[in-house]
């Protein structure tokens, strides 16, 4: 089970120093960055015994031992359970991993004691194979095939300690491998997790645990085609967004694993009809306007973003899927728009990648409903979002796009939006580098300017023409004949 | 680390990224402003294009990268809530369009004075900036008006070069002569040159490798008030002199500098010589704006 404020306390025993410390860290993220882009992506999660977790500077047996430990669960009678407890500490080796499974007859071995009838080892016993899941050598994967069927089996047993360590395990190994996956997917992998997060709402630990099985098994290879039509097809969407809102005392853990959960679901998926008949988009934005408003708030648990960023991404790409005139119905509450502005803010010096996602989301609400776009007005949003047009990597262009799609909707808008200063703002952004700012601003200017004859006096008063005859003598030929359409075709006519 | 033009390419294509592709669909409310805005679009030789467009991205899209490492560094133990390794919001800069100038700015008042100081009171026909208005006047006035030559052989032609004087004398020299004793000028003033024969003008293609000074005295050497020569060839008429650029590739932070101890020219240790021959509309020609476009072209098409 996972704490993040048992994440300073692991992650410390591990390096002595703090600039050891980020400098793991530094390697890590380019490791993960390099995955991503090579599209393989996956991380494993260890679970720790309670002892453990205090001293991990314990020095793990070594290979040997392996070896000799199996030789003795073999052959003794009483004593199995130490011996597996001894057993488990020393898988937390690789070469060790490697040497266990080899040997003949070990995983029979494992598999026995997982099944039988003394309660301590088979907890032990899954420790052993916990171990293994964990293993960066993907062939363990396979050598822990003879154990899922009872992995699995034990997912609606009761124990709560066990039932965590038989899901992360099948979490761990379902990405290493697609003959396991196809084994777990036949086994019934998707109706075993589906109960546990129905029938175990109670335990937090055992929802969270199922959230990641599921989330790794949306990250195998073709998760599209053989994965998510058999997860849209069970409860487990609708057990996925009852999990959303993050209970208080237990922290927000399981919230996070099923929001990564629903996230893999509409990134991938093209169909968002279930997704959306079940409420999707309406509670993930509700919850959206609830957490947005305790960030802004400065009110929030530590790693709130961790929740907020797969929300974000649920909610904008269901909103690329929704027709617009059912927004209002799913959306419920305009507010939205006013939050995610806010969001937008509170992320910019803090988490600016995403600043940008959720400037995304503004874009998608305001693409093609005209109400949203008059909330944005009426909210006194466009000031404030033009005090984001100075910000690069990404969320000017977003910004100024939304602010476009205001502009596109009614005269009105346009001349609303230039007596909020707009224009000022795109005397700015049409000087800037960026030649996408430019294309852009141009393109607004244009709307603006054929909306209403006062607003093309006002640009020019306000000195924009030297702009448009500088811009006549950019690189670019599409930014050249847009200044000059618009220069001759529209301010000196 | 955004691609933006990556961004904007997924948008104007429809979902161009690899994996599944996601067809954006577009759905439609008719107000007013939207079917004008059709209209217009359809228009002849209208380039304007934008329409709004929901953006489905898909899992693997870039702009999602940052956020994936940030659940993955959590999956890994390694999640840090603080900004302590956070990057840091960045942003944009400014730069002048003038095709060739290559000069970036951090602020919107270093463009200004950028602009402003190099690319208005540009004459049309020899691309050269003045640093004002009535010194771009003269300038045409003596360099570019066959009728100057004419009229000065009776009259006095040659104005004062200090706004408000007004008085007018028989010779360049006995202007110059009024500049000093008068005005006080220094007897090297850098707008007060003569013109010479046009084919003897600047035909420096070379790199400098030093600052304005070299450059200033080498159009002294040939020409007459102007300075800086702009970047623009501005039509295919423009046959004496090849369009070269004086651009700069130094840092903004150098700008104000370099203004202060040369006046109005660039400097650059690095002076990049670029040649490109686009095209800019006939009837346009920057400077104080269009209404004056046709300034030192009387009529005379270039």
């Amino acid at each position: 089970m996972w704490r993040l404020n048992k994440v300073r306390h692991k992650a410390g025993g591990h390096a002595n120093t703090l600039e050891e410390l980020r400098l793991r860290r530094r390697e890590k993220e380019r490791a993960l960055r390099q995955a991503r882009r090579d599209r393989q992506l996956v991380s494993k999660r260890l679970i720790l015994n309670e002892d453990e977790e205090q001293d991990l500077m314990e020095i793990t047996p070594g290979e040997q031992d392996v070896v000799s430990l199996f030789h003795a669960l073999q052959h003794s009678g009483t004593d199995k359970e130490a011996y597996l407890r001894t057993l488990s500490k020393a898988l937390r080796n690789p070469s060790a991993q490697l040497i266990f499974i080899k040997l003949e007859n070990s995983m029979h071995l494992l598999v026995g004691l997982l099944t039988g009838s003394d309660a301590r080892c088979r907890l032990q016993a899954v420790r052993c194979l916990h171990e293994l899941s964990h293993s960066p050598h993907t062939s363990m994967a396979s050598a822990c095939l003879p154990a899922t069927p009872y992995l699995l089996t034990y997912l609606s047993g009761q124990s709560t300690k066990f039932t965590e360590l038989c899901l992360y395990t099948l979490g761990n190994i379902c990405p290493d491998s697609e003959v396991v996956k196809e084994r777990l997917l036949a086994q019934g992998i998707i109706p075993a997790l589906a109960s546990c997060i129905q029938n175990r709402t109670h335990n937090l630990a055992v929802v969270e645990a199922a959230g990641f099985t599921l989330f790794q098994l949306l990250q195998t290879k073709d998760a599209v085609q053989k994965v998510i039509p058999m997860v849209l097809a069970s409860s487990l969407p609708s057990q996925l967004l009852s999990v959303l809102t993050p209970d208080p005392e237990f922290g927000l853990a399981p919230a996070i694993e099923c929001a990564w959960c629903l996230h893999s679901l509409t990134s991938s998926a093209v169909d968002h009809r279930e997704l959306l008949a079940q409420g999707a988009l309406t509670q993930c934005s509700s919850l959206l306007v609830s957490l947005g408003g305790a960030v802004v708030d400065g009110n929030t648990d530590q790693g709130v973003e961790l929740l907020v960023c797969p929300l974000l991404r649920c909610v904008g790409n269901l909103l690329s899927s929704c027709p617009v005139e059912a927004l209002s119905s799913q959306l419920g509450d305009v507010h939205l728009v006013a939050a995610l502005c806010e969001l937008v803010f509170a992320f910019l010096h803090t988490f600016p990648a995403l600043a940008r996602e959720t400037a995304w989301v503004l874009n998608n609400l305001t693409a093609h409903s005209t109400e949203l776009c008059s909330a944005l007005l009426t909210f006194n949003l466009a000031p404030r979002l033009m005090e984001l047009l100075p910000f690069s990597q990404g969320i000017n262009t977003m910004i100024l796009r939304v602010l476009a799609n205001v502009a596109h909707k009614k005269k009105e808008f346009c001349i609303r939006l230039a007596e909020l200063g707009l224009l000022s703002a795109l005397a700015a952004t049409l000087k800037m580098a960026n030649q996408d700012m430019v294309t852009l601003s141009l393109e607004v200017l244009f709307m603006m300017i054929v909306s209403s004859p006062q607003i093309a006096e006002q640009f020019v008063r306000q000195g924009g023409l030297s702009v448009l005859e500088a811009i006549q003598y950019n690189n670019e030929g599409e930014v050249r004949r847009r200044a000059t359409h618009l220069l001759e075709q529209h301010i000196l006519t | 680390m955004m691609l933006q033009p990556d961004l904007v390419q997924f948008m104007a294509v429809g979902g161009g990224q690899a994996h599944n592709s996601n067809k954006e669909e577009e759905f439609s409310e008719a107000t007013e402003q939207q079917e004008e805005m059709r209209r217009r679009q359809t228009e002849e030789g209208n380039p304007f294009i934008f329409s709004p467009q929901l953006l489905r991205l898909h899992r693997d899209h870039e702009l999602f990268e940052d956020g994936d490492i940030l659940r993955h560094m959590y999956l890994q133990d390694l999640f840090i809530s603080e900004a302590e390794e956070q990057p840091t919001t960045s942003v944009s800069e400014f730069a002048c369009h003038i095709s060739g100038c290559r000069v970036v700015f951090s602020t919107l008042d270093e463009y200004e004075h950028h602009y402003n100081s190099l690319h208005r009171h540009v004459c049309c026909s020899c691309r050269r900036s003045l640093p004002s208005a009535h010194l771009l006047d003269i300038h045409l006035q003596e360099w570019h008006d066959s009728l100057f030559i004419i009229l000065a052989q009776k009259q006095d032609m040659y104005l004062c070069l200090v706004e408000g004087c007004g008085q007018k004398f028989r010779t360049s020299q006995e202007r110059k002569d009024h500049l000093i004793r008068v005005h006080k000028y220094p007897p090297d003033f850098r707008f007060d040159k003569n013109r010479k024969e046009k084919g003897t003008r600047d035909t420096r293609r070379e790199q400098r490798t030093d600052t304005a000074m070299e450059a200033a005295d080498d159009v002294s050497r040939s020409e007459g008030v102007c300075e800086v020569m702009c970047s623009v060839q501005s039509n295919q008429h423009e046959q004496e002199e090849s369009m070269e650029a004086h651009a700069s590739s130094e840092e903004a932070a150098r700008i104000e500098d370099n203004s202060a101890s040369a006046q109005t020219l660039e400097t650059s240790t690095e002076a990049l010589k670029l040649k490109y021959s686009y095209r800019v509309p006939k009837t346009v020609c920057f400077g104080q704006g269009s209404v004056r476009g046709f300034r030192g072209q009387r009529g005379r098409r270039k």
